[in-house]
C-alpha cells in the first residue's frame, strides 16, 4: 500500500513586511528594468526542508510552539497553500477540519447551512440527504434546525459545524484544534467520535493540538516541529516529554528576564545565589528526585544578632510552594561583618518537572525583623522523565497503590513473581 | 481550458449550491426579494427614456424604451458579473484560507448568480414587448449563444481582475468606474446603427473611419448588445461583422486571463 501522505523536502517561505502597493510595485519594476537594485523584503521560512511519510491508518499528532509551522504544514497538506519548494503527495480524499464552520452563513437556517457547508466540504447533495438526520442528531440541534444560524449561540454553531465536518467520508482526516469545542459533554462526544473514526474506521488522521495529553492519548506517532523543522518524530511518550522540556526551557528563558524583587535594611546584601546539582556543579537545571544544594553568598555590613535564614520555592506566577528556615538547625548568636556562605542541602528534590524560582530572606534580632527579603531571585528548571499523567501539579508524592481485594493482590503478586529473573 | 471544463463538471454541485447561496443571502431579509434584480435596468431605462426626450436619439422603428431595455439587459449582466467576479475571491477570504477547491469556482459562481437575475429580466422584456405589440421571431433562438458569449466576456475580466485584486485591491475599486465609462463606449443609450452610419456610411473620421469602427467593435459588448437587440426585437440575424473583432479579442484574452488566474491561485491563501 502506498503511504497516505508523503512529504519531501517541503519548504515554505513568506516575505516579511507588508505587501507593497501598486505604486511601489510599479516603481520597483521600473527600477529593475533600468538595472537598479530593488530592496527585497526579507524572507521567513515557515517550513524548512520537512520530510516525512505517513502510512495508511496511522494517527499522527503534530505538536510544537506557536509559529513552529504546524498550521502552515496543514495548509500545504490540504492544498490551501502551495509549497515554495518540495512536494506533498496525498493518496486519498482529504477532509480538512481546519477551523470548523468556515463558510457558515449567518442568515441561513441550520438546515441550509448543513447543505451549504456539506457542499463546500465536498459532499454531494444525495450524501447530505442521507446523513442529514444523523448530523442533526449528533449536534443535538433538531429543535433549532430551521432557525437562522445567527440566532445560535457560538457553542451551537460549533456543534453543528463539527457534526457536518466529521460526517464527510474521507480516507484522511486533518484536524486542527477542533476538539476544544462546546461544553464538556459535547467535548466528550467529539472525542468519542474522533476515537471512533480512528480506532474503528481505521482512518489516517493528522491531529494538530496544543493539548498534549489529548495528542498522547489518540496518536500512535507524534511529530514535533520547531521553527519550521522536524525536531523529533517518534513514539508519543518520548516526543511529548521532550516537548515539555523545551516548553520549560522557553518559559525559563522568558522568566529569566523578569526582575528579582528585593528589599533590604541595608545591613546585608546578597552577592550570589547558586544551585549545585548532585555532583556539586553550578547549574540552573536540576534533576527531579535527585539531591541538590542551594548556596547563598552574602555580605554583612554590620554585626547581626540572632540571625535566621529562610528560603522557599515559588512558581513563576508567585505561588509559594515551600518555605524552610534555619531556626531549628542553625543557632547563630552573632553574624560578624564580612562575607559568609550558607548552604542548604535538599535530598531528593520532589519538585515535578517545570520552571520554578527561589526566594530568600534573613531576619535578625529578638523580634525577628526582616533584614533582607527577595523573591524571583533565580529561575531554574527541573527536568526528568515522568509520564504525562504524573506531570500535573508541583510535587511528586511518594505513594503506593494497593488493591485491597485479597484475591487480586495475590494474583498480581504471583504474576510479578513469575516475571522475576 | 480542459481542466476548467473538468473542474466545472466535478464541482457542479458546489457551483450550484454557492450560486443558490449568493442569491438567497442577497434577498433573504428583503421584502421585495429577488424583485430587486430588475430594479436597476428598469430605473436606467426610465432615465434614459427621459433623457432621450430631450436630446433625441434615432431608435429606428423600435420604441426607445424597449430598445434601451434590451441593451441594458446584456450590459447590466456583463457589468455586474464582471465586477462581482472580480471581488468574488477577496469576498470569500474565509473559505480561501480554510478549504481547497478550484478557485475559479468563485468568479464562475458570481456569473451564474447574475444569470439568474438576467432570467428574471426576461420577464420584464417580454412584458414590454407585449405592451408595444412586438412578436418575437425564430431568430430569438440566437439568445442562448449570445448570452453564452457574454458569459465568456465577463469571465475574461473576472478571472484576471479577481487574481490581481487579491494583490492590489485597487482593481476592485477601479473596475466599477471603468465599466461605467465602457457603457458609453457601448451601444446602450444609442443603437449601434448610429455608429455604423457615422463611421462606415458617412466616413465621418476620414480615412480613419474603418479602423475606428473596428476599434469600437473590439469591445465585445458592442456586438453583443446589437446582436441581442436584433434577434429579439428586430427579428433579424445578428450582425456578425460587428461581433468578429470582439470575439477575436475574447478568444485570445480568455485563455490568458484564465492561465493567469490559475497561476496566481496557489498564492491566494498566503496573500489575501
Amino acid at each position: 500500500m502506498p503511504p497516505a501522505i508523503e512529504v519531501s523536502h517541503l519548504t515554505k517561505e513568506y516575505r516579511l513586511g507588508a505587501l507593497q502597493g501598486l505604486k511601489q510595485t510599479l516603481l520597483n519594476t521600473g527600477a529593475r528594468l533600468m538595472g537598479k537594485p530593488v530592496p527585497e523584503r526579507p524572507l521567513f521560512k515557515a517550513l524548512d526542508d520537512v520530510s516525512f511519510s505517513i502510512e495508511q491508518g496511522e494517527v499522527v499528532g503534530i505538536i510544537g510552539h506557536n509559529g513552529a509551522g504546524k498550521s502552515t504544514l496543514l495548509k500545504m497538506l490540504a492544498r490551501i497553500s502551495t509549497p515554495t519548494s518540495g512536494s506533498v503527495k496525498v493518496n486519498g480524499r482529504i477532509a480538512p477540519l481546519i477551523e470548523v464552520g468556515a463558510g457558515f452563513v449567518p442568515d441561513f437556517t441550520g438546515r441550509e447551512n448543513v447543505y451549504l457547508n456539506g457542499a463546500i466540504l465536498g459532499m454531494s447533495k444525495k450524501e447530505i440527504d442521507r446523513k442529514f438526520d444523523e448530523i442533526v442528531d449528533f449536534a443535538e440541534m433538531a429543535e433549532f434546525i430551521d432557525t437562522p444560524v445567527k440566532r445560535y449561540s457560538s457553542g451551537m454553531q460549533v456543534k453543528l459545524a463539527f457534526a457536518v465536518a466529521t460526517s464527510v467520508e474521507s480516507e484522511i482526516l486533518i484536524v486542527d484544534e477542533v476538539l476544544a469545542v462546546g461544553d464538556l459533554a459535547f467535548q466528550r462526544k467529539c472525542f468519542d467520535r474522533m476515537e471512533d473514526l480512528i480506532k474503528r474506521q481505521g482512518k489516517t488522521v493528522l491531529l494538530v493540538s496544543h493539548n498534549i495529553r489529548q495528542v498522547q492519548r489518540l496518536c500512535t506517532r507524534v511529530i514535533l516541529l520547531d521553527h519550521g523543522r522536524i525536531n523529533q518524530d517518534g513514539m508519543p511518550q518520548a516526543v511529548c516529554d521532550s516537548f515539555y522540556e523545551q516548553s520549560d526551557a522557553k518559559i525559563h528563558a522568558n522568566a529569566a528576564l523578569a526582575k528579582a524583587r528585593t528589599r533590604t535594611s541595608g545591613d546585608l546584601e546578597l552577592i550570589e545565589l547558586s544551585l549545585l546539582d548532585q555532583d556539586g556543579i553550578d547549574t540552573n537545571r536540576l534533576a527531579f528526585n535527585q539531591d541538590c544544594v542551594i548556596q547563598f553568598k552574602i555580605h554583612v555590613h554590620q554585626a547581626l544578632n540572632d540571625v535566621t535564614f529562610g528560603f522557599g520555592f515559588h512558581t513563576t506566577d508567585f505561588v509559594y510552594l515551600t518555605t524552610h528556615n534555619s531556626e531549628e538547625q542553625l543557632h547563630i548568636k552573632t553574624l560578624h561583618p564580612g562575607k559568609h556562605e550558607i548552604l542548604c542541602k535538599i535530598s531528593r528534590l520532589p519538585l515535578l518537572p517545570g520552571i520554578y524560582s527561589l526566594r530568600f530572606g534573613v531576619t535578625a534580632g529578638k523580634a525577628g525583623g526582616t533584614i533582607f527579603y527577595g523573591e524571583n531571585l533565580k529561575h531554574f528548571q527541573v527536568a526528568g522523565n515522568l509520564p504525562v499523567t504524573a506531570r500535573e501539579g508541583f510535587f511528586a508524592l511518594d505513594a503506593q497503590w494497593l488493591l485491597a481485594d485479597e484475591g487480586a493482590c495475590v494474583h498480581d503478586i504471583a504474576v510479578s513473581a513469575n516475571t522475576m529473573p | 481550458m480542459l481542466t476548467l471544463a473538468k473542474n466545472l463538471y466535478d464541482y457542479r454541485e458546489l457551483l450550484l449550491t454557492l450560486a443558490w447561496k449568493n442569491i438567497a443571502v442577497r434577498y433573504k431579509q428583503a421584502y421585495l426579494g429577488i424583485a430587486w434584480a430588475i430594479l436597476k435596468p428598469v430605473m436606467l431605462m426610465l432615465i434614459f427614456t427621459l433623457v432621450k426626450s430631450f436630446v433625441g436619439i434615432d431608435s429606428g422603428d423600435i420604441p426607445y424604451p424597449v430598445l434601451v431595455f434590451a441593451a441594458l439587459m446584456p450590459w447590466t449582466f456583463f457589468q455586474e458579473s464582471a465586477s462581482e467576479g472580480v471581488n468574488s475571491v477577496v469576498g470569500n477570504t474565509a473559505l480561501i484560507k480554510k478549504i481547497y477547491f478550484p478557485r475559479e469556482i468563485f468568479p464562475i459562481t458570481s456569473v451564474l448568480t447574475k444569470l439568474v437575475e438576467l432570467g428574471i429580466n426576461f420577464v420584464i422584456l417580454a412584458a414590454l414587448m407585449a405592451w408595444y405589440g412586438m412578436v418575437p421571431t425564430v431568430y430569438i433562438l440566437w439568445v442562448p449563444p449570445i448570452i453564452a458569449y457574454t458569459v465568456l466576456a465577463a469571465l475574461t475580466i473576472a478571472f484576471f481582475g479577481a487574481a490581481v485584486n487579491v494583490y492590489y485591491r485597487d482593481v476592485g475599486q477601479a473596475l466599477p468606474v471603468l465599466l461605467s465609462l465602457v457603457m458609453y463606449a457601448s451601444p446602450v443609450i444609442y443603437p449601434l446603427q448610429l455608429v455604423k452610419d457615422k463611421l462606415l456610411v458617412q466616413q465621418a473620421a476620414g480615412e480613419w473611419s474603418n479602423a475606428l469602427y473596428t476599434l469600437y467593435t473590439l469591445n465585445p459588448l458592442a456586438g453583443i448588445i446589437d446582436a441581442f437587440q436584433s434577434v429579439v426585437l428586430r427579428g433579424a440575424p445578428p450582425d456578425l461583422n460587428a461581433m468578429i473583432p470582439g470575439a477575436v479579442a475574447i478568444a485570445v484574452l480568455l485563455p490568458l486571463s484564465y492561465l493567469y488566474f490559475k497561476r496566481a491561485e496557489s498564492y491566494f491563501a498566503d496573500v489575501i
